[in-house]
């Protein structure tokens, strides 16, 4: 205790005097906001507004790790962070790598920047103890486990460990094969796939209604699902992305994933017996999907259903680029069909017997109709 | 699988002594390699080339062979696979959440590469309570399943499958998606429909060896104790919920008069007493004559999750109906908790699967096996005119077995009510009138001084020992005394308290 004290009338003295030696609070501020926002510095991943990026770069503005823990900034800056890690309740994913561009001032002007900007309420940092910092700590690079351990929280601000067990799909960040799961997704019936594939596309396919719900590939696939598995089975998937792509139906208008993932409803939006804007039309047919199965075709899923005498074969995969996502549709009887998609800002839409029309529609001449692919690709601009 | 309340053990008599006998040893098996570190199990089966097939709730589908002692991973992808049959090496059938699913390797690399529907026509309210439980087939291909009914610990999706049903949405436990709380026949021909109704959370369907089906469910509402029903198509098992799929039921069915429903309902044919038989009571499975498990082919293993316990039953039919006794078999460590799944190995042991989901239970899989050397246990209970008829497998002290004081019968009632469980009900002592045991002294025929109707009858067994001197290893037998075998009075329906002449007795 008298050491901490000690320390802490330390860091209070040199705080006090950058203040006496000339340095105002503002100017600081200043050359540390620049230091921030300089090309590919802090901001690049903590983002101007130090929110960070969901599922990968945890926030800075009002970070629990850094509310009453400046030491434990300045370790994190001169050593780096590695592993999953729990920021207000919420878990990232990506490695902080030590920051060994800037010398002891510039790291003290963007530490202070950063304890005091988007309402953060922390002390002013000095070059002093990032100096001898750079002396005193282990030259390794810190997980949230041995940061805590070295660096816990005030007990008092009553917070949970920021540390947790990450599961199997925690730690899959690149996919190489196809991996499919049944699961509970948010704005799909409880007959749903999510499917990631080889390039980090990932998808929601509906077997309640026979057809793709949504494609993301930003975030990350779908997170703590075995928590649904092995539990009773309440929780529905969450993913940190938001689709490019996105099927329209009037049943859904304008609903969050969040507000989808309600599970205490009385009532549902809608039931599945009332789904519509089923995106194939073939002319006389009536009748709703039915799903029949799914087969893997390379480990890659093609989903088959009926729409009335007809059988519909739908195989997804990644284009060979991994750009986007290639669905390859077969019609058996053949037949012309009206085939509606959803054109986003987000997305470009082209199909390989066909142009899709402003309106999404794209017709598909019968001799066609025994084998046609639609490519969904997010635009660069969104990814 | 039930929802959970505090567990009140009503009963903590000293004087049960429930065991494994030392006939039976039992193995734990080696976990398969998951990648989820999950090895929860929510189906087992064998293959006919003897593998082991065992299903995780990551979806997983992991065979064993048992001589080399290795896994494979065959399939993966599944929602929570409750069940599974094996139609060959290579074929299966599985319960999963949204369906019932034909799994197929079709190239012959040993992996499945086909899921094919065989029915989705039932519905999910996407509620977490809505399991898809165990499948099996008839002799004639018609398969049947059992549709877990949604809880009150959460409501419905945004999204749910099926026509929504308000009718069915209301009460703890609920079916607003078609058939939920039904057994489900798959038939031959294709068509898909509900069979039975009122079943609650029907963890575990399977047939005896003469082709009746049952399937247990576990207490809560409408279930005072768990239970075993004799499945016969279109009755209707007492839980209120599913009545809403029912043709020609008109309202809301947890709103119907309870003595309405109660007249409606078909009895179980073995009641589990809550605290001490069952809590959580899982799939049925008959003990075959390819099983090498002692003397008692024909009769039933029951699970249970939430005591280290395998249940045993043995039924009669009195009067045209189903009934008859549960007595603790395999029971207590080594023994894991959450019992839920088995199946006969090739070699006639028993492989039991156990699971939990966040509620009472446990993990993995065990092997017992059983010695050859003939365990002391009750082989039988029957009803005769005037009390019961308790066989043996191996002749008792007849001494001990003449004692009354060895034979401290009680009868008590659980009411048929909406609300969660029910007391033991009008719970009394029953004398033994008289006593006499067989020549060979394998057979205690016991007079009671009263034989009721719609009661059950339990007794703990106390102070017998064999012939030989050994101990018997369960004691505790309880026989759900729905008819009798001549005038049997009307059912009284049991829904309130008041129409008995009762003192309940507060434990």
């Amino acid at each position: 205790m008298p050491l901490i004290l000690c320390l802490f009338s330390v860091f209070l003295f040199f705080g006090f005097s950058s203040f006496l030696l000339g340095e105002s609070k503002e100017n600081i501020h200043l050359k540390g906001k620049a230091l921030y926002n300089g090309a590919g510095s802090c901001v690049a991943c903590h983002m101007p507004d130090g929110q960070g990026q969901p599922g990968s770069v945890p926030p800075l503005a009002n970070s629990d790790w850094i509310k009453g823990g400046t030491d434990r900034s300045i370790a994190i800056a001169l050593r780096g962070l590695a592993g999953p890690i729990r920021v207000n309740g919420k878990h990232y994913y990506s490695a902080m790598p030590p920051q060994l561009l800037f010398d002891n001032q510039k790291l003290a002007y963007i530490l202070s920047y950063v304890n005091q900007a988007w309402g953060n309420q922390e002390r002013v940092v000095t070059e002093r103890e990032v100096a001898e910092a750079r002396e005193r700590l282990p030259q390794a690079v810190y997980t949230p486990q041995s940061l805590l351990k070295k660096f816990p929280f005030d007990k008092k601000l009553n917070r949970k460990n920021g540390t947790f067990t990450p599961t199997y799909d925690d730690l899959i960040t690149e996919i190489i094969q196809p991996i499919i799961y049944r699961t509970f997704m948010p704005g799909a019936s409880p007959a749903a796939f999510a499917v990631a594939l080889p390039g980090n596309h990932y998808f929601c396919w509906d077997a309640g209604e026979c057809r793709l719900r949504y494609i993301w590939t930003k975030g990350g696939f779908i997170r703590n699902n075995q928590v649904h598995w092995a539990s009773n089975g309440k929780p529905v998937a969450q993913f940190n992305g938001t689709p490019y792509y996105r099927a329209r139906t009037t049943k859904l208008l304008g609903q969050t994933f969040d507000q989808l993932s309600k599970t205490n409803n009385k009532q549902p939006i809608y039931d599945t017996s009332q789904a519509d804007n089923f995106p194939i039309t073939i002319k006389g047919i009536e009748d709703k999907p039915s799903y029949l199965g799914y087969r893997l075709i390379n480990q890659y899923p093609q989903f088959r259903y009926s729409l009335g005498k007809y059988l519909i074969t739908e195989l997804i995969r990644t284009n060979k680029d991994l750009s986007g996502v290639q669905r390859t549709f077969s019609l058996s009887p053949p037949a012309p069909i009206k085939f509606t998609l959803t054109p986003t800002e987000e997305s470009s839409i082209s199909c390989d017997q066909g142009k899709m029309n402003p309106d999404g529609t794209l017709l598909i001449k019968a001799e066609d109709s025994a084998r046609f692919s639609i490519f969904i690709n997010p635009k660069k601009e969104s990814n | 699988m039930r929802h959970i309340i505090p567990l009140l053990i009503s009963f903590l008599g000293t004087t049960v002594h429930a065991s494994t006998s030392p006939s039976y040893s039992i193995t734990d098996i080696p976990a398969p390699p998951t990648k989820f570190k999950n090895i929860q199990v929510d189906g087992l089966t064998f293959l006919p080339n003897g593998k082991l097939v065992v299903c995780l709730p990551s979806g997983e589908i992991f065979f064993r062979d048992l001589q080399s002692e290795t896994w494979e991973l065959f399939a993966q992808g599944l929602h929570n696979p409750l069940g599974v049959l094996a139609l060959s090496n290579s074929e299966l059938i599985v319960t999963q959440r949204p369906e019932l699913t034909r799994v197929r390797d079709l190239d012959g690399d040993g992996k499945a590469d086909d899921f094919e529907v065989l029915t989705d026509q039932f519905g999910m309210s996407g509620n977490y309570h809505e399991f898809n439980f165990t499948p099996v087939l008839d002799q004639k291909g018609n398969y049947f399943f059992a549709l877990g009914t949604g809880s009150s610990g959460d409501g419905v999706r945004t999204i749910t499958r099926g026509v929504f049903n308000e009718r069915g949405r209301p009460g703890r436990m609920h079916s607003s998606a078609p058939y939920r709380g039904c057994i489900m026949k798959f038939t031959s021909d294709g068509k898909t429909i509900p069979y039975s109704y009122g079943h609650r959370t029907p963890n575990g369907l399977g047939f005896d060896l003469k082709g009746n089906l049952f399937v247990t469910d576990n207490q809560g509402d409408w279930v005072g104790s768990s239970k075993l029903f004799h499945v016969q198509k279109g009755r209707f098992y007492g839980h209120a919920a599913s009545l809403a799929w029912k043709e020609g039921f008109v309202g809301t069915p947890v709103d119907a008069p309870t003595e309405k429903l109660a007249k409606m309902r078909s009895r179980a044919c073995v009641v589990f007493p809550h605290g001490t038989m069952a809590n959580s009571p899982t799939e049925v499975l008959a003990i075959s004559e390819k099983a090498n498990f002692g003397p008692f082919a024909g009769q039933l293993l029951v699970g249970e999750m939430n005591q280290p316990r395998i249940v045993r039953v043995m039924l009669e039919e009195v009067d045209g109906e189903l009934q008859g006794a549960c007595v603790p078999f395999i029971d207590g460590s080594p023994l894991g908790r959450g019992c839920n799944r088995m199946a006969w190995a090739p070699d006639g042991s028993l492989f039991v699967g156990q699971t939990k989901h966040t509620w009472a239970g446990g993990q993995g899989i065990q092997q017992v096996s059983w010695n050859g050397k003939t365990p002391f246990e009750i082989q039988n209970m029957e009803l005769t005119s005037k009390g019961f008829k308790i066989t043996f497998t191996q002749p008792v002290d007849q001494a001990l077995a003449k004692k009354k004081e060895n034979w401290p019968f009680n009868r008590y009632f659980f009411e048929y009510r909406r609300a969660y469980g029910s007391p033991r009900s009008d719970e009394t002592p029953v004398e033994v009138e008289k006593i006499t045991v067989s020549p060979d002294a394998t057979e205690v025929d016991i007079e009671l001084t009263e034989l009721l109707a719609w009661h059950i009858h339990e007794v703990k067994i106390e102070n017998l020992i064999s012939k030989s001197g050994e101990e018997l290893s369960n004691n505790y037998i309880v026989y759900t005394l729905n008819r009798l075998l001549a005038n049997t009075p009307p059912d009284p329906l049991q829904v309130k308290l008041a129409q008995f002449n009762t003192s309940e007795k507060k434990k």
